[in-house]
């Protein structure tokens, strides 16, 4: 035999011999494997194999090793080995239990269908209140059924900006944390948490809603909790609605486009009993126009708001009227260093605009004032100073300001500015969101602005802010620049 | 007193002919004394290899042996009733093909005779000498005409033989060279107390003075007689047709030649059991290292590809993208381990080394090599099946080890490739089926199989090869059938085992 082959025979044998040893070792329990051995205890292994995953928030963190029956034949006992990361994840409170597809009814919905087409296998969380680390050979026992959602980590987080809000429902149908928050049938949030009253008279949810969706909830929304609803007449016909909450019931809440203002965090609202009969209004015609492109929202100097206000003009004879009215303000420091918003006086204050009978004084009650800042949160507020000499002008305080609140810096503010008649300015203005939105072109007398889109609206000559968009004498509707000069000292931007 | 060489009484040979018997002697009476130098002459194909071989016991067990009447005895045993195991050993024969072992050097020649004999191997050297031979030659291979028939005589004297007998040993050496040759063996037949030496030649002129008489066979006469060596022999001529000479039996011939052959199974399955304790422990461990060494790469190699591919595509071709991975991956382990590589690596090792084993045997029996070591007293099935039975019963389970471990090394490595099973899931879901009873099953049933086509190869490179087409059909032979036999002991065990 040439010596070349009899050395790669040689070569290959002892590789053989190593393989084998290594194979054996490997093959051997986990004992000379790294990781820490598990044994876990279930009343049904649900056809799990050894070889399958043992997964933490869907990673693979160890396998399972074997699948056998206990002595006694009352349980199956599987034996897990963690790696060193599921090592670090474990600790002996931690739930296990095996994920394979199954259907736990029309309120909790199916679980595990991912193991429909892949093999079954052992799942775990870690309760945020950790209990002492795992000892190698451990028996735990195993959950038969998957954990219940109640771990907040297993919702979605929360974003700045979102609003927090109670729902008191009359009863639960099985909502859980998680559940969906529906607006005309689209998600816009979740409901967080489910609790009884301590009266026992309700059961109290707390909801989220998406922070771009905010503005849809107004204190004239209306909640209920959607599930299938059989409504109809023998001889009319049946119509069953909220059919898509079969599998999972979710709270609905609709409120026409443009009633009621937006609701600030810590809102709370009764549902009503049963579902109303609410008919969602026509899309409206301006949506039929193209979106303009939209900008880039980028980081502005200049802080706007949007100021919302609603309030009930009443009257002794006749019919009560709503006053509803939306425009931007500037939020800035006061000299003292509270954050003050400088708005339109016709925007805030119904009592400036409104007529009473025969000159009297109009009577305007129910008055609600709230303001958007960018990005969707709303916050309360209140008038704490008008002009009084009969300009449009008008300073609103904000109720619970966050401590990071962006304000305007005074140094864009020129208060000493003149507003000559013939004045050439950049508009702007703040979306409904709270956004600002791209500035306009605006010439006195030539090319005045839409009075109703821009109430309030900043006006900036070289990039300082030089006055607002308000309404002459408070009754004409003719848009005029109302100079900043006219704050009072104490309410001026902090230099 | 000594028995005498021959004694033929009433004695009648004929060869056996699918058109008829062909007579050769006839009613021979005749006694020729032992310690002697004869010369056996007469015409070609007249009886004198046949007497030779028969004297010698070379008859092919798996060929019809020449019908024979009367009475033959050789140092006054018969040898009309099969060759006495009395006479094995005491009988030396230098045949026409010298049945050197080119395998061994000049000297392992003379050793192995010297051992075969139970003499002392020292005395190689001398021998050597005494034929006028160099010891440094290391190769059978390198030597001329005249060197081999040297060496052949050096062999054949090594175990001190009653008798010689020696097959035209002249044949094809110039007469300068003839002559030493010839006065070799007068030379070792006067060292050789006792010894009678029976030289068959046509070469007259080279041992003229050399003999002590002449046995003359006379074929168309059917006659053979002693006569003393001066007396100038000649032929009395042309034999008569063979057809004239027709007996009976040619009918059966065929018949008994089919019967025959599968009796050399029986023979062969007999040796392969009862000659099972090794004797020739030297050769056992050479052909066994032999046999794991030179097929073991390749086999892990085709394992591996095996393994690999296998997993790979069990893995790839998934209907359910990433599902199940487990479930496939301990099929998988369990039909490569367990099933599919041990039989492919069968198949590799079956075809690697019993077609080398068969086409080594086979010559060595086209080559009178098998011959030669019955006459040193070697028995071949010690020597050459003994080895290769230990060899691949125990080489192919070492193999096929090594196949597996191979395509499951292949196997992690393919399933590292295609998915994110770790090592640790892989390790537990391959060989997740797989326990101490399958890979006892794969060794019985490797070592089975190794054994089957061990003793198959031998059966059929041993047959009577008359030609070098013979070797090439028992070569092939060996790998279609030890093949079918893998395949066989494979799918019967498995079926028996996993049923």
């Amino acid at each position: 035999m040439p010596p070349a082959r009899y050395f790669t025979g040689l070569v290959t044998l002892a590789l053989t011999v190593v393989g084998i040893v290594l194979l054996l070792r490997w093959i051997d329990t986990g004992s000379k494997v790294t990781g820490l051995p598990l044994r876990v205890e279930f009343r049904d292994a649900h056809g799990l194999r050894a070889g399958a995953d043992v997964r933490y928030r869907g990673v693979v963190v160890g396998s399972v090793r074997t699948v056998q029956v206990s002595a006694d034949g009352s349980k199956a006992v599987v034996e897990l080995l963690l790696d060193d990361s599921g090592v670090d994840q474990a600790c002996v409170n931690s739930p296990f239990w095996i994920v394979s597809p199954r259907f736990t009814g029309l309120t909790s919905g199916a679980t595990g269908l991912d193991t429909l087409v892949h093999d079954a296998y052992v799942a775990f969380v870690t309760p945020a209140e950790r209990g002492s680390a795992l000892r190698p050979g451990s028996l735990l026992v195993g959950h038969e059924r998957p954990p219940a959602l109640l771990e907040p980590d297993t919702l979605e987080p929360l974003e700045h900006g979102d609003l927090l809000m109670s729902l008191l429902v009359p009863e639960n149908h099985g909502l859980r944390p998680g559940a969906q928050v529906i607006y005309r049938g689209m998600p816009t949030g979740d409901v967080r948490s489910a609790e009884l009253s301590a009266d026992g008279s309700h059961v109290e949810l707390r909801l989220r809603i998406h922070h771009q969706y905010r503005r849809t909830v107004t204190d004239k929304s209306v909640f209920w909790v959607a599930r299938p609803f059989l409504s109809g007449a023998l001889f009319s016909g049946f119509t069953v609605s909220d059919m898509s909450a079969l599998l999972s019931p979710y709270i609905s809440y609709y409120a026409d486009a443009g009633k009621g203002v937006p609701v600030a965090d810590g809102w709370r609202a009764a549902a009503v009993a049963l579902r109303p009969d609410v008919q969602p209004s026509n899309v409206p015609a301006a949506a039929l126009r193209l979106p303009d492109p939209t900008v880039a929202p980028t980081h502005e100097p200049l802080c706007l708001v949007r100021v919302v206000y609603a309030a009930i003009s009443a009257h002794a004879i006749g019919a009560d009227d709503a006053i509803q009215r939306e425009g931007t303000g500037v939020l800035f420091d006061d000299v003292s260093g509270r954050p003050v918003v400088a708005t339109a006086r016709s925007l805030v204050d119904g009592s400036y605009t409104e007529h009473g009978w025969f000159g009297s004084r109009p009577a305007i009650v129910r008055e609600q004032l709230r303001v958007v800042l960018s990005g969707g949160p709303v916050l309360g507020a209140g008038r704490v100073w008008v002009d009084p000499d009969g300009q449009d002008l008008a300073v609103l305080v904000l109720d619970g300001t966050p401590p990071d609140l962006p304000v305007t810096a005074a140094a864009l503010f020129d208060r000493a500015a003149k507003l000559p008649p013939a004045l050439t300015a950049q508009l702007r203005c703040a979306g409904q969101d709270g956004t600002a939105q791209p500035a306009l072109e605006v010439q006195w007398p030539e090319q005045q602005p839409d009075l109703d889109a821009c109430r309030g609206g900043a006006l900036l000559v070289s990039d300082k802010v030089v006055g607002l968009v308000g309404q002459k004498g408070g009754r004409e509707r003719v848009p005029v620049a109302v100079p900043l000069q006219r704050l009072p000292e104490d309410l001026r931007p902090a230099n | 007193m000594t028995p005498p060489f021959w004694e033929f009484e009433g004695f009648g040979l004929a060869h056996r002919r699918p058109d008829g018997d062909e007579s050769l002697l006839a009613d021979v009476t005749l006694t020729v004394p032992a310690v002697g130098f004869y010369l056996l002459v007469g015409e070609s194909g007249g009886g004198k290899s046949s007497l030779l071989r028969l004297s010698a016991g070379l008859l092919e067990s798996r060929e019809v042996a020449p019908a024979m009447t009367g009475r033959f005895c050789c140092l006054g045993l018969p040898l009309t009733a099969g060759f006495p195991a009395a006479l094995r050993g005491r009988i030396a024969a230098i045949l026409q093909e010298e049945g050197l072992l080119d395998e061994l050097s000049p000297r392992g020649n003379v050793e192995l005779a010297l051992r075969a004999a139970g003499r002392p191997r020292t005395l190689a050297p001398a021998l050597l000498a005494q034929v006028g031979l160099e010891v440094g030659s290391d190769r059978v291979a390198l030597l001329s005409g005249g060197m081999r028939k040297r060496l052949c005589v050096a062999r054949a004297i090594a175990g001190e033989p009653a008798v010689l007998l020696c097959d035209e040993p002249t044949t094809g050496l110039d007469p300068e060279a003839a002559r030493q040759i010839a006065r070799l063996l007068r030379q070792s037949h006067d060292e050789g107390r006792g010894r009678t030496t029976v030289i068959i030649t046509h070469d007259a002129a080279a041992f003229a003075g050399l003999a002590d008489g002449v046995l003359a066979l006379d074929r168309r006469e059917r006659t053979l007689r002693l006569l003393p060596p001066d007396v100038p022999w000649r032929s009395s001529g042309r034999s008569p047709a063979a057809a004239e000479l027709a007996l009976a039996g040619a009918a059966t011939l065929g018949l008994r030649q089919r019967l025959l052959q599968f009796a050399g199974i029986g023979e062969t399955a007999t040796e392969a059991l009862l000659r099972l304790p090794p004797v020739e422990l030297g050769q056992v461990a050479r052909t066994t290292a032999a046999f794991v060494l030179e097929p073991i790469a390749f086999v892990a190699l085709a394992g591996g590809v095996i393994g690999g591919l296998a997993t790979f595509f069990a893995l790839r071709n998934n209907p359910i993208h990433g599902g199940f991975e487990t479930a496939l991956l301990t099929g998988t382990g369990k039909v490569l381990t367990a099933v599919l590589v041990p039989l492919l690596s069968g198949f590799f090792f079956t075809a690697r080394i019993a077609a080398g084993a068969a086409a080594r045997l086979g010559t060595m029996k086209r080559n009178h090599q098998v011959a030669a070591l019955w006459l040193m007293g070697v028995r071949p099935a010690d020597y050459l099946l003994t080895p290769l039975v230990w060899g691949m019963t125990i080489a192919m389970p070492v193999v096929t080890l090594a196949g597996v471990v191979a395509a499951a090394f292949a196997s992690l490595l393919a399933t590292r490739l295609v998915s994110g099973i770790t090592t640790v899931g892989w390790t537990t879901a391959f060989f997740h089926t797989v326990d101490a009873r399958d890979v006892q099953t794969m060794l019985l049933k490797s070592s089975l199989s190794g054994f089957l086509v061990a003793a198959t190869t031998y059966h059929l490179a041993t047959g009577p090869k008359r030609s070098g087409a013979e070797v090439g059909d028992a070569v092939n032979a060996s790998i279609v059938l030890g093949m079918a036999l893998v395949l066989a002991v494979h799918a019967g065990l498995t079926f028996f085992v996993y049923r």
